[in-house]
């Protein structure tokens, strides 16, 4: 046995505290800020007073409540459509050979090293021929076939034992039978990982749609937020820090909730 | 609206117009905003857009915010080349030999032919127009325009034992204040600086206040030159420098922009320079009395204009382009400048409209709004240059580098003027 003390143990725990507070910093920061007066914004005092006045008026500042409606639509649509066509894709490459196998996987793998910012003007383009500038389907259908999410959920079909796969068939399932009673369950923790990055992703992406839409009715948050960005004026933290807490809440909250789930599924996924 | 209807409607237009010739058409306009002042300019435009659509049946304009500037000009590049780009905008006046490499945009003497549309045209502070047009042709109509003014804190000059009515008139004079203005413990630490000038981003914009005021000009008209390595340009680098590290009124390294208002509320600096888009902002929220005066001069008085213009895109109908030319004739007339004015701090573009009423009111209640206009004498055209934006920042490094001690002022210099030359020779 090892004496009582263990110093690799308190040096760990000691090193996550400290990377955990130096993350959790700026959110302190901006809850200290947005829930107070902004004479406090740069000046600590434990008993200042308290208001709200910074999250009502950083909500009147545009019409957040649209904007959340069309965020949440947004990212839903996105999720659904990935999960959809990444499933599809993946399940392809990982279990069934066609000619061309390799060049397609290749290809799909090239995405992953292009910048989509690159792609803004032929996206556009596209867009205008579909049609579909200026709405919700616009922003999110670029991302949709994501190289990403391929590659993740193939890596993770490969790994699911070849005999499930037969006592299914012995059972007399197809191929898409298999795919949904065998492969989708038990990729479950990446569709979950992956799930929230693409989420927090997609909700807190700003230029594309900025870019591809014009009303309020099509518009996320983060084009909300932008407005309280605005250099000349000087920048009011209070209001920009209430802003920024509302607006990212919802994924903050998710996240907690998700955290486990999370953390694990992503460990699996690189281990395997 | 949704892009086809918008489509279907303006093809509508078109066709019908051409069936029932001379008969008034309906327009349909899409009009990109940037916003670089928070969130009331955006509603101020709206406003004024929806009101002129109410006066005018049969034009339809939507206005649509398109971010900062920078997101701005990307968007609208971006629709340019997309295909679909909007009848009209305003973006950065520097931003102009961008849109003519793009083939984006239409000459405003494409469109003004009547006698009295030329007059509208001369209209304009000189100032605002030095930086609107190139070869001979006009681009852009000012709008968005501003210019920077030095802002100071009256309770903080009478406490220095300084006259709380006379900001610095020159150079050695806001050094001077400022040494007796700078507030240090015992330790060293100060409390209070005597100045401030922001050079975050963008430094190139408040440095050529400095420039023009030590007599140089960083770019010729035709936008292929610059004179990055002028030796006035140097020695003002240097007394940007010296104010922190030699006569130290300034604290040291990069100075932020966006915490420049609030740095001046909280006293942590006596007098800033800063734009007048910062005005509204000044007047509502500074706790003490303060004045504003023109930049300091040096061997002349001198500053750079900035902000944004109107443009009028190539890419649409002859209708489209006439209704646009109206619109922006409205919204920069006297009555609409000025009430933009009141409500931003920017600069009216055009003498009349400080006569108006309203203008005169809000002038009588409020001096300091009267500054930039005086200015505007002094002011030259900003920095803008093809490829601007490549330019600007090769600029704005070596002055970074300058200002952070990695590099002197001479040497910073001359390698952006021989850096700017490899980018600018083939547009000679």
């Amino acid at each position: 046995m090892k004496p009582g003390f263990d110093l690799d143990r308190l040096l760990n725990t000691l090193g996550a505290w400290a990377l955990g507070l130096l993350w959790f910093l700026p959110v302190i920061y901006a809850l200290w800020t947005a829930i107070h007066p902004g004479e406090f914004a740069t000046r600590f005092e434990l008993f200042a007073p308290l208001t709200t006045e910074n999250f009502v008026n950083a909500w009147n500042a545009a019409p957040f409540a649209r904007y959340f409606l069309n965020t949440v639509t947004l990212v839903t649509f996105i999720l659904i459509g990935q999960f959809v066509l990444c499933t599809l894709a993946a399940y392809a490459f990982a279990r069934f050979s066609f000619p061309g196998h390799n060049l397609l996987f290749t290809l799909v793998l090239l995405q992953l090293l292009v910048m989509p910012d690159i792609l803004i003007v032929e996206n556009y383009a596209t867009m205008r021929v579909l049609g579909l500038v200026d709405t919700i389907v616009a922003i999110g259908l670029p991302y949709i076939a994501s190289g990403f999410g391929i590659f993740l959920l193939r890596q993770t079909f490969k790994t699911v034992p070849k005999e499930l796969e037969d006592a299914a068939r012995v059972e007399g399932a197809g191929p898409l039978g298999i795919l949904w009673k065998v492969y989708v369950p038990l990729a479950k923790p990446t569709y979950l990982a992956y799930g929230l990055v693409s989420v927090s992703h997609h909700w807190n992406n700003f230029l594309w749609p900025l870019i591809i839409t014009n009303s309020v009715e099509t518009r996320p948050v983060t084009v909300g937020l932008s407005i309280f960005a605005s250099v000349d004026q000087g920048v009011d933290w209070s209001l920009i820090t209430a802003a920024t807490l509302m607006t990212s809440g919802p994924l903050l909250i998710a996240f907690l909730l998700f955290q486990r789930q999370f953390v694990q599924s992503f460990m699996r996924a690189g281990i395997k | 609206m949704s892009f086809i209807s918008r489509v279907g409607a303006t093809a509508g237009a078109v066709a019908l117009s051409g069936l029932l010739a001379g008969s008034a058409a309906a327009v349909d306009l899409q009009f990109y905003f940037p916003v670089a002042v928070g969130g009331k300019a955006a509603d101020t435009i709206e406003e004024l857009t929806a009101e002129y659509v109410a006066a005018n049946p049969g034009v339809n304009i939507d206005a649509v915010y398109a971010g900062s500037y920078q997101d701005t000009i990307t968007k609208t590049l971006t629709a340019v080349r997309g295909g679909t780009p909007p009848q009209l905008s305003v973006i950065l006046s520097v931003d102009m030999f961008t849109l003519i490499e793009e083939d984006a945009i239409v000459p405003f003497e494409d469109l003004v032919k009547s006698a009295e549309g030329k007059l509208w045209m001369s209209s304009f502070y000189p100032a605002f127009m030095e930086n609107s047009g190139t070869g001979g042709k006009t681009y852009g109509i000012p709008f968005q325009r501003s210019t920077p003014v030095l802002y100071w804190n009256k309770e903080a000059f009478k406490e220095a034992g300084l006259d709380p009515e006379a900001p610095p008139a020159n150079w050695d004079e806001m050094v001077e204040f400022g040494k007796k203005l700078t507030k240090r413990d015992s330790n060293g630490n100060v409390s209070q600086w005597g100045l401030r000038i922001p050079s975050s981003g963008f430094p190139y914009w408040l440095f050529q206040g400095l420039t023009t005021q030590n007599g140089a000009i960083l770019a010729n008209d035709a936008g292929n030159e610059t004179n990055f390595d002028d030796p006035a340009v140097v020695e003002a680098l240097q007394f940007l420098v010296d104010l922190s590290t030699k006569h130290k009124v300034m604290q040291p390294g990069i100075v932020e922009w966006g915490a420049t208002p609030k740095a001046f509320f909280e006293r942590e600096t006596a007098m800033m320079w800063t734009t007048t888009g910062n005005l509204t902002n000044v007047r509502a929220n500074a706790p003490f009395d303060f004045g504003v005066a023109m930049l300091p001069a040096n061997k002349r008085r001198g500053a750079p204009t900035g902000g944004g213009n109107f443009y009028v895109f190539a890419d649409s109908t002859d209708e489209q382009k006439a209704g646009a030319l109206e619109f922006i004739k409205w919204i920069t007339a006297p009555e609409q400048a000025a009430r933009w004015t009141i409500a931003t701090g920017y600069v009216a573009p055009r003498p009349d409209a400080w006569e108006t009423p309203a203008m005169k009111a809000y002038v009588a209640d409020f001096k300091p709004a009267l500054v930039a206009r005086d200015q505007l004498e002094h002011a030259v055209a900003e920095l803008s240059t093809y490829q601007n934006q490549r330019v600007t920042k090769i600029f704005n490094e070596a002055l970074e580098a300058a200002i952070t001690g990695t590099n002197t002022p001479e040497a910073a210099l001359k390698e952006a003027q021989e850096k700017a030359d490899r980018i600018l020779k083939k547009y000679r």
